[in-house]
């Protein structure tokens, strides 16, 4: 499905990706951890082509195409969630009207005939309900004044309504308290399909508790160090990452 | 020694004074012929007395701006002398008891050295030894560096084609009313050149040239920063000084070629007149600054003196990548009035610019920021932040915000600020209760509220703009 | 002088001659007759028209004949269950004795007698007029309409009028509103017209004590459509404005709003947005004058301008002295949709209390690229992600609209206005 062969990226002159492989079949769910700064977040960045990311060697396929020459929003409907780190606030646009459109793109490039604005909402009244977000969440705007829990509960939201083929969530985990946790984890969980891939970005082992990861990569100056099965993230939470020979002290985040 | 002492301090004298002009005051007026008999005397070259007479011309066909917040008295420039020489001894006071207690109390409490008061109080002494020093050592150190710092007149004849190159190329001959009188004529001012590459070894000010503090109400100073160089500019003393002059309309030029920065730090408290706002100084400076690619002009003022202040130091961000900053406090009390800011124009792409002004008015003042930034159609992704703060004492003062915005481009990013707040009771009271009493509670506050732009100037002047501050604020709590 | 002006000074001198109108109506148009007759034209250098040239106004004469047509089409405007007069063509058209109003509101017109009281106490006094369009409205508006809405009547159907340029003759109309102590009321101005026009009108309104005001105003003038208005409104203790103005722009148009505290502790709401579509020129001027203490002012101002057009905002803030516990907030936002787009602003403040709080603020950016990014991630199109960005900008002031049904014809009027602007950043 996925397939990352020697990518090699950076921003302005900085390399930050520096030769990773990565195949994601069909249902596999892969965890990815390493110390901050490793590349982690570029690496979603640059296969979601975010301006400012220049590939500068290797590729990455979608389903045999590639991945790399297509505009953003061609990626997105081609399959390919990003969940944020840091999800974008937008003032004045309405969640509601921002997903319609963008699910709507979807059906479109399907040859899908657009959801109509009352199919749409009982759709999405179901996803809201799936995430714990109260209703009135689909007229705000964007992100707009909702907290970091709130956000990211937004973020599986809006994938449980693209239905995606492969869903990166970057640090999905990150500020999310244990019942957060539990939520978003619930959601990606009812998302895992024998069709649909996940990358699931963490520092810490207690999202892995939620989703059970097939395959966890080690990835440090920006290559993958080290891959392995569930064990691999409880070693590392215990010994953090020195068995790899990384001197990395982990930071408070 | 003593014959670099003498040239030292008396530069002046040897700036194109024939000796038996030397004791001349021109009587009031000016006219064309007032100006050819100026530039004669100064020993000025042909181009500089046409460059003169035809800024006169434009002055003539000009009219004196008409800002709504000032209230001015008309200037009659036919009541002015166009060129005094340099008071002679005698005409000084002859020693400190004969100047006003008021301006002596405050050198007592800024702390300032004894022949240095005597010097900004314009007191008759022969030759301030420690000054002289400092004097000769750091023109020695300059000359090394390959630095070109003297009087104007001087360049005028030293270095011909650079004065000509540079003078009037930033604030044309008739960019203003005030320029073009400036323009017409001017006395003196400071002219400095820094080499390529060249950082400038140390701060230059004109506190180091106190020989030429009275140089006049037509001050010219030219800066020029070539390739890659550095310089830092200090302009003004930090006391109150005494002045004759009630008009004083300088005229300040940086030009920062291709990567070279040029910072130039003001703290200007000329005599703001008595509590009726009567016999203070007119201040009308036109100073501007042109960055060339990845250049760097940073403006940083400290204004409490005058009765009526009208400047606005600007930069003309032509370069690619140029940056242009202005960092500005304002303190008005009495009936003083000030109308300052800036302006920024952005011609090229990715410029910059940061305006960051503190006003604080007090007692019956009013206090005006009045600035424009510009986008250029070319100015792509250019960016500015504005941030106008401005904080009032008492109920009887005025603060006003000007700010005009205009962009010609859909990628550049303009972002303007304002508030208005006053010293809070909360604030106040906290102080009080902690045992400071309110005069030195409010001084207290109005530093921290102008501390952002306090440590954009150079250490000891942010020291002494505090203190300068504390004493400007006296009696205006309660 | 100028061709129009000099129209229009003979016209207002033959109606003079004429004793046209009402008593009170006379005496103010020779007043405001001989300020005119000694008011400069503007010019570039006249500070208040600086960024608004007068060529389109210059170079044309006056043609100040009313319409001699007895039938006239209604303008496509939305139904909104609202008593609606109309003035087309510099005429009443609407007779408004035959209108079936609710209890505590009457409307006269500009000839009416009884309204003599009202309109001597009013009537260019709540912002008198000083530049030359506001005296040409005031000597030569012949059809306009005085409401008087009675102390403590709420009055729940919104009042409508509806100005319309029409071809070939010039459209002047006044409103003069008093909404009286305790009383509530919603008016909404409509002017609209693209043909070749020339058109002025200027409303009053004096809200008394504990009164509100729901006010909108849309200047939707394009093309040849020229259209100089003026809004001015004075506010007494504890009451409330809430204030929408939408406006397109034309050759020339340009709108003044004023509000003039009286009493403490009122409040203003206002909020302003303007989209100009390719070569659309309008210039917003505002002045808010906080004569007394506690009055509170949310002011915010967005436009979106598009290709070739040119927008100018002014907005001041003054705060008199011994106007303490003022709070002011002023904010314009703009966005510049092609490098040749032109946007100027300025915001003021002029403050003399010390025990105020004011701020404004003005910014002019382009699309933020992290929304924008935010927005291709999700799969929408670059130009629908663009067009819904901008818009979001407008939308927050639409979203604020408190009628439903204005908010939602408004959101699909504007909204397609937007979509059909072009977006050329790159």
């Amino acid at each position: 499905m996925l397939s990352i062969q020697n990518l090699h990226a950076g921003i302005e002159d900085k390399s930050i990706i520096k030769g990773i492989d990565l195949t994601i079949n069909p249902g596999e769910v892969h965890a990815i951890m390493g110390p901050n700064g490793s590349g982690k977040s570029t690496l979603g960045y640059v296969l979601s082509g975010r301006d400012g990311y220049e590939v500068t060697e290797g590729s990455a396929t979608l389903n045999g195409e590639d991945l790399l020459d297509m505009d953003i929003e061609e990626r997105a409907v081609a399959g390919f969630f990003l969940a944020f780190q840091y999800p974008v606030e937008i003032p004045g646009v309405s969640n509601m009207v921002f997903m319609k459109e963008a699910v709507n793109a979807a059906r479109e490039a399907r040859k899908q005939e657009p959801y109509t604005a009352g199919e749409f909402l009982k759709l999405a009244k179901e996803a809201c309900k799936q995430v714990q977000l109260p209703l009135d969440f689909l007229k705000r705007g964007v992100n707009e004044g909702f907290s970091g829990g709130e956000k990211k509960r937004n973020e599986i939201m809006q994938m449980i309504l693209l239905q995606p083929t492969i869903c990166f969530l970057d640090e999905t985990d990150s500020g999310l308290d244990i019942d957060a946790l539990q939520t978003v984890a619930n959601g990606v969980n009812s998302q895992r399909d024998p069709n649909r891939s996940f990358v699931v970005v963490t520092h810490y082992q207690r999202l892995l508790d939620f989703i059970e990861p097939d395959f966890v990569h080690i990835l440090a100056d920006g290559k993958i160090v080290q891959s392995g099965d569930a064990s691999l993230a409880l070693k590392v939470e215990k010994e953090g990452y020195g068995f790899l020979g990384i001197n990395y002290v982990e930071e408070d985040v | 020694m003593i014959d670099e002492l003498d040239l030292a301090l008396d530069r002046k004298y040897e700036a194109g004074f024939v000796t038996d002009i030397q004791s001349e005051t021109f009587e009031p007026g000016l006219d064309e012929s007032v100006i050819r008999r100026l530039s004669t005397m100064k020993g000025e070259p042909e181009w500089l007395l046409e460059w003169r007479l035809k800024a006169y011309r434009s002055w003539l066909e000009m009219e004196s701006p008409d800002w709504a917040n000032l209230d001015i008295e008309p200037v009659d420039y036919q009541s002015i002398s166009y060129y005094s020489a340099p008071k002679s001894m005698k005409d000084r006071p002859q020693s400190l008891d004969e100047v006003d207690p008021e301006l002596i109390r405050t050198y007592e409490k800024l702390g300032i050295p004894l022949h240095e008061q005597q010097m900004l109080a314009g007191v008759a002494v022969d030759v301030v030894f420690d000054s002289v020093s400092v004097v000769t050592t750091f023109r020695e150190k300059l000359a090394e560096a390959g630095v070109i710092f003297c009087p104007i007149s001087e360049a005028v004849r030293e270095h011909p084609e650079l004065v000509k190159k540079y003078l009037g190329s930033v604030v044309a001959r008739n960019d203003n009313y005030f320029s073009a009188l400036n323009s017409a004529v001017f006395t003196d001012g400071s002219f400095v050149y820094i080499p390529k590459g060249v950082t400038c070894p140390m701060e230059l000010s004109t506190y180091f040239r106190i020989n030429e503090l009275n140089t006049g109400q037509f001050e010219r100073t030219l800066i020029v920063a070539d390739e890659g160089s550095q310089l830092s500019y200090l302009e003004g003393c930090t006391a109150p000084q005494r002045d004759d002059n009630q008009l004083h309309a300088a005229v300040v030029e940086l030009v920062a070629l291709d990567d070279a920065k040029i910072k130039y730090s003001t703290v200007q408290n000329w005599y703001p007149g008595d509590e009726n706002g009567k016999g203070g100084i007119y201040n009308f400076v036109t100073k501007r600054g042109i960055a060339h690619t990845n250049a760097r002009i940073s403006w940083t003022q400290v204004e409490t003196g005058s009765a009526i202040t009208w400047k606005y130091p600007s930069c003309i961000l032509k370069g690619d990548n140029s940056v242009g900053e202005f960092y500005s406090v304002a303190l008005t009390r009495g009936r003083q009035q000030a109308d300052t800011g800036t302006k920024m124009l952005h011609i090229g792409k990715n410029t910059r610019s940061t305006i960051i002004t503190k006003g604080i008015s007090a007692g019956r003042s009013s206090n005006a920021y009045r600035g424009l930034v510009k986008m250029g159609p070319k100015a792509d992704n250019a960016r500015n932040f504005t941030e106008c703060d401005s904080l009032l004492i008492g109920d009887k003062c005025g603060a006003h915000t000007f700010p005009y915005i205009e962009s010609r481009n859909p990628t550049a990013i303009v972002e303007h600020e304002a508030t208005t707040s006053k010293v809070s009771d909360e604030q106040m009271f906290l102080c009080q209760q902690r045992g400071l009493d309110p005069e030195k509670a409010v001084s207290m506050i109005v530093n921290g509220f102008c501390k952002e732009v306090f440590k954009q100037l150079p250490m000891e002047f942010a020291v002494e703009a505090g203190k300068l501050l504390e004493i400007s604020l006296e009696g205006s709590v309660g | 002088m100028n061709q129009w002006l000099e129209d229009v000074i003979a016209h207002a001198d033959t109606q003079a001659a004429g004793h046209a109108g009402a008593t009170w109506l006379s005496r103010q148009r020779a007043l405001s007759l001989d300020k005119l007759k000694d008011n400069a034209w503007p010019t570039r250098r006249t500070e208040a028209w600086r960024n608004t040239p007068l060529k389109p106004i210059e170079s044309r004469p006056a043609l100040l004949s009313p319409m001699a047509i007895s039938t006239w089409q209604e303008p496509a405007i939305p139904d909104f269950e609202s008593i609606d007069i109309y003035i087309v063509g510099g005429e009443l058209k609407t007779d408004i004795s035959t209108l079936s109003l609710p209890a505590g509101i009457s409307i006269y017109s500009l000839h009416d007698e009884k309204a003599a009281a009202l309109a001597s106490q009013f009537m260019g006094k709540i912002k008198p007029e000083t530049h030359v369009f506001g005296l040409v409205n005031d000597v030569v508006a012949d059809a306009g309409i005085i409401i008087d809405v009675a102390e403590d009547a709420v009055i729940s159907t919104p009042l409508r009028l509806i100005h319309t340029a029409t071809e070939g003759v010039e459209n002047h109309s006044r409103l003069l509103v008093n909404v009286a102590k305790n009383a509530k009321v919603t008016i909404l101005e409509h002017g609209i017209g693209e043909q070749e026009s020339m058109n002025t009108s200027v409303s009053e309104f004096n809200v008394a004590d504990n009164a509100t005001l729901h006010h909108y105003r849309f200047a939707f003038f394009t093309q040849k459509a020229l259209h100089v208005g003026g809004c001015h409104f004075q506010i007494g203790e504890s009451s409330y404005l809430n204030s929408t103005i939408v406006a397109f722009g034309s050759e020339l148009s340009k709108l003044n709003v004023d509000v003039n505290y009286l009493g403490e502790h009122a409040k203003v709401d206002m909020n302003a947005m303007y989209l100009l579509a390719e070569g659309e020129n309008f210039d917003l001027q505002s002045v808010i004058e906080h004569a007394v203490p506690n009055g509170t002012t949310d002011e915010k101002v967005r436009g979106i301008i598009g290709d070739r057009a040119r927008a100018n905002f002014g907005g001041r803030i003054h705060i008199h002295p011994d106007a303490q516990k003022t709070l002011a907030e002023l904010n314009n936002r703009n966005l510049l949709l092609s490098r040749r787009s032109l946007v100027n602003t300025k915001p003021e403040l002029e403050i003399y209390a010390d025990d105020v709080r004011c701020a404004h603020g003005a910014t002019i950016a382009e699309i933020d690229e992290t929304s924008l990014y935010y927005l291709l991630t999700r799969g929408i199109p670059r130009s629908k992600a663009l067009v819904m960005l901008n818009f979001g900008f407008i939308q927050e002031l639409i979203n604020a609209i408190e009628d439903e049904s204005i908010r939602n014809w408004l959101n699909n009027m504007l909204s397609n206005r937007f979509q059909s602007m072009e977006v050329q950043v790159s």
